[in-house]
């Protein structure tokens, strides 16, 4: 299906390019974006995006801003990826009351609401971005928790499996062995999905003013900008790009995962 | 245990831990517990300070807190902002009424559009138009809906000057809260509508590989035919509970929504709660939204047990 | 006794029909060239092995493959090209005049929707009728097939065993009285009493309806016990054609020789060799690697012959219409 490649190449080049602005923030911005220069200027010349209140030239705010994104993204999805899996898989392969008991964790979890948590949590808090991170990451493991329980309980009845139990190996053993490189191309997908939710998240924490006064991250140059007379003087350039920029970086992220779901459903269809 | 049994105690006890967490917070975490239960820059002698410590049963054991707080809970009551002068919980249902005229059309609007135009686009995955829609809906999906309203805001109140730039009234008339709603409407049914969009669409998309969804072509129903009389309800059933948790996330959404928009529900009542760091308020609201929920939760499981026959004969 | 319509026109005409599917490990060709008739009121057993492409015919003639098949040939029924046609008009035909009944009757139905409901929906769909009236009609239809009970109708197939949801399938394709019913492997995962048992129902109906029968199994007895004429089919090609019962007695293509030998009664005798790739078929004569009768010119495919059969089963006057694709003959 051609169309959907098209969609996952552009994810890819957008997701790279994103990657490679966080990896070379200093490099590729033109100004240390914590210098201050003259406040409120428009784009020109010397700002191409302007500055904002304080005078720190917007486009370099917006370059540095990728590296918040993507660790928060990254480190939430990380972690929850780890513990959706490890409950999942301990859920699918065990069965009887292990499962019961994890699923009926994993519900509760669920129930949560989620951001809500996150800005009492952060207000008591005042966190750093890892501490939102780790936050995020407690909550958010339950999707893919079902998701490796349903193909742990499928590829748990499967003939190697059987065997390598019926041989003796010890349980430790085939949930590594046996059971896990098989789970692994349902968890990336979910891995990237994840790692779009928690940029969400990320850059809503930081327009609630919640997030990491020490880290630029593009939520915050947008409460920035809304709470401190940028909207209402229509200085698009200060909230409009970063906007754009989450937008876009999480859309980079969604297509992949897309495109990691095709790919595992085509490889299903083979089998 | 039965199944009824076990879905209701499951509920019951996702609020004892949750309200339990709730309790836990203001007491673990770092400074005061009575600053964390008064809020930050609330200004008292020392001798109010000590009575207000008795009063609030920080001197007793954390037992024997545990119990006054359930039982104040049980009894509506909330706590008391020091900020505002006025009991929480009369500040939060006075608030909550508008935060519910803003989410719940929208809900219901994004609901039934997505699901449909969500079913629509997985059955009809290849065509060329229909890409172009889905990837729309996809980008406003991948928008943090703030910024979406954001966008809204900008367009269309302030280089259009077609609608009001905030709150939920200025004359109180009914055509003019409808004028002022509009738009926050829109954005919060946007947003709603693509994320139910896109689970619709991916249900669909595996319902079309069914069997049943084959007989019915060899049976002669032609395409939309066989999306509405077959895969529809099929592909709706798995994905109600997913949709009835995305609730959660959608009302944080209408958060966001006033908050921008600079109207007076709850999510303004959060936001100045945050700023002022008005402990009891934030805690009340987080019980409040926590309730509504697990109510969406509830409604959902039941709503899909008595939909789908198969969980009726059991 | 012989069909007394064998000589009418045929109703269903196939004239080289080739299937292949383009997959990820390389072109699939599942039939080649396979040509038949199916004539008014008689029943036509398509018989092979698994996987040797009968099903694959089936549903080409359905125009229900998915869509990285590619199909040649003719089906011409009724005067037209079914396969010219386009998804709206075959809409019309599937069901109403050619209708198929699945294997794996639990998953073919929709396992929450009433089962008179889904029967019902013929009525409704392709000609109109009102439901409560197609309601009625189809509760008629169940009685009719062995499921009396009122209550049937409103319950669900996952209620069912698979005897009774195979039933619900054969009322489903049989209440609009089509003029062919194409049945794919209908004794399949029923046992053996049962099977026999949908199966003369399943003919009951046909002929009071007075439609076609295109059968499709691997099960022989099945096939010789309920069919008037047989077609083996092997790596996608028809083999051998015609009366079933000298098909059976008389075996001419080595294969449906194999084929026979296989079974209980004749010995239980394994074909040796394996079933071959449909990527990468045998050159000329599909079966010549394991036929004990092969000579130097199976390396190039043979035509469909007619051949003169003993007489035994036909009058002097009539055509046998046996035919053979082997050097042999």
């Amino acid at each position: 299906m051609p169309d959907v490649t098209k969609f996952s190449r552009g994810g890819l080049i957008l997701f790279l390019s994103f990657l490679l602005m966080a990896v070379f923030s200093p490099a590729l911005a033109p100004y240390d974006p914590w210098v201050r220069f003259e406040p409120y200027l428009p784009p020109g010349h010397e700002h191409l995006l302007g500055t904002n209140d304080m005078g720190h030239d917007i486009l370099s705010e917006l370059i540095f801003g990728s590296r918040v994104s993507l660790i928060v993204g990254f480190g939430a999805a990380l972690m929850a990826t780890l513990i959706g899996t490890a409950v999942g898989l301990l859920a699918g392969y065990f069965k009887g009351t292990t499962d019961e008991i994890l699923m009926g964790i994993t519900d509760i979890f669920l129930m949560i609401p989620q951001i809500p948590l996150i800005i009492v949590l952060a207000a008591f808090l005042r966190p750093s971005f890892w501490m939102v991170a780790l936050i995020m990451g407690s909550l958010w493991w339950t999707s893919t928790a079902r998701v490796v329980r349903s193909k742990a309980l499928q590829v748990r009845e499967m003939g190697f499996v059987q065997a390598s139990r019926a041989l003796g190996f010890s349980d430790r053993h085939i949930i590594f062995t046996d059971m896990l490189p098989n789970i692994f191309h349902v968890i990336m997908p979910k891995f990237m999905l994840s790692i779009a939710s928690a940029m969400i998240a990320e850059a809503s924490i930081s327009f609630l003013g919640l997030g990491d006064p020490t880290m630029k991250s593009w939520g915050m140059m947008i409460n920035f900008a809304f709470t401190r007379g940028g909207f209402i003087n229509g200085y698009w350039w200060w909230y409009l790009t970063p906007g754009l920029c989450i937008t876009l970086f999480v859309l980079s992220v969604v297509l992949l995962g897309f495109a990691l779901e095709e790919q595992e459903e085509a490889t299903m269809r083979l089998e | 245990m039965s199944h009824t049994a076990k879905r209701w105690s499951r509920y019951i006890i996702a609020i004892v831990i949750i309200f339990s967490l709730n309790f836990i917070i203001p007491r673990a975490m770092p400074g005061d517990p009575l600053t964390n239960l008064l809020g930050e820059d609330v200004i008292l002698t020392d001798s109010t300070v000590a009575e207000l410590r008795s009063e609030m049963g920080l001197d007793r054991s954390w037992s024997q807190q545990y119990l006054d707080y359930w039982w104040g809970i049980l009894h509506l009551d909330l706590g008391y902002s020091f900020h505002r002068h006025s009991p929480v919980s009369e500040i939060i249902f006075s608030r909550m009424k508008w935060t519910l005229l803003l989410a719940l059309p929208s809900l219901l609007l994004g609901g039934v559009l997505g699901t449909f135009l969500g079913a629509l686009a997985g059955w009809r995955s290849r065509r060329k138009g229909q890409k172009m829609q889905t990837a729309l809906f996809l980008a406003i999906y991948c928008t943090p809906p703030y910024f979406l309203c954001l966008l809204a805001l900008y367009l269309l109140s302030f280089k259009l000057d077609l609608f009001p730039l905030k709150g939920f009234y200025t004359t109180g008339s009914a055509a003019d809260i409808a004028h002022h709603l509009f738009l926050p409407i829109l954005v919060m049914t946007l947003f709603s509508l693509s994320r139910n969009y896109m689970i619709m669409r991916g249900s669909v998309l595996q319902e079309k590989s069914s069997l049943y969804a084959a007989f019915a072509r060899a049976k002669g129903l032609y395409d939309d035919e066989i999306l509405f009389r077959h895969v529809f309800k099929n592909a709706l059933l798995p994905i109600i509970t997913l949709l009835a948790m995305d609730f959660g996330f959608i009302l944080s959404g209408a958060l966001f929504v006033e908050i921008v928009f600079s109207m007076n529900g709850m999510g303004n009542l959060i936001y100045d709660a945050l700023l002022s760091r008005d402990y009891p308020v934030l805690q009340g609201s987080f019980l409040i939204i926590t309730i509504m929920v697990v109510s969406a939760n509830l409604l959902a499981d039941l709503l899909y047990s008595s939909l789908d026959p198969r969980v009726r004969w059991q | 006794m012989s069909s007394p319509l064998a000589n009418a026109a045929p109703l269903l005409q196939i004239e080289g029909l080739s299937v292949s599917f383009e997959t990820p490990l390389g072109r699939v060709k599942a039939a080649q060239d396979v040509c038949f008739d199916l004539r008014e009121g008689e029943t036509l057993a398509l018989v092979g092995e698994t996987g040797c492409g009968k099903s694959v015919v089936a549903s080409a003639i359905m125009k229900l493959l998915p869509h990285n098949a590619s199909v040649q040939g003719r089906a011409v029924f009724a005067g037209r090209d079914l396969l010219a046609l386009g998804e709206k008009e075959m809409a019309r035909i599937r069901g109403s005049e050619i209708a198929i009944v699945f294997q794996n009757p639990s998953l073919a139905l929709n396992p929450i929707m009433r089962v008179g409901e889904q029967i019902a929906e013929m009525l409704q769909v392709h000609k109109g009728v009102s439901r409560s009236r197609s309601l009625q009609m189809a509760e008629d239809m169940l009685s009719r097939l062995g499921l009396v009970k009122k209550e049937t109708a409103s319950m669900y197939p996952f209620q069912f065993s698979g005897g009774m949801n195979q039933r619900v399938m054969i009322a489903t394709s049989m209440i609009l009285s089509p003029r062919i019913i194409i049945a794919d492997e209908p004794s399949k995962g029923l046992d053996g009493v049962l099977a026999g048992e949908v199966m003369v129902e399943m003919a009951r109906i046909k002929d009071q309806v007075g439609a076609s029968l295109l059968l499709i199994t691997h099960d022989l007895l099945l096939a010789r016990d309920i069919s008037d004429r047989m077609a083996v089919m092997y790596c996608g090609e028809i083999v051998e054609i015609g009366k079933s019962r000298e098909v059976f007695s008389e075996p001419l293509h080595p294969y449906t020789n194999a084929l026979l030998s296989c079974l209980p009664e004749r010995g239980f005798q394994p074909i040796p060799g394996s079933s071959p790739s449909m990527i990468e078929p045998p050159a000329g004569c599909k079966f010549h690697p394991r036929c004990p009768q092969k000579q130097d010119k199976c390396m190039r495919r043979p035509e469909m012959v007619q051949v003169e059969s003993s007489g035994e089963f036909s009058g002097a006057n009539e055509s046998t219409g046996r035919e053979v694709r082997c050097w042999l003959y």
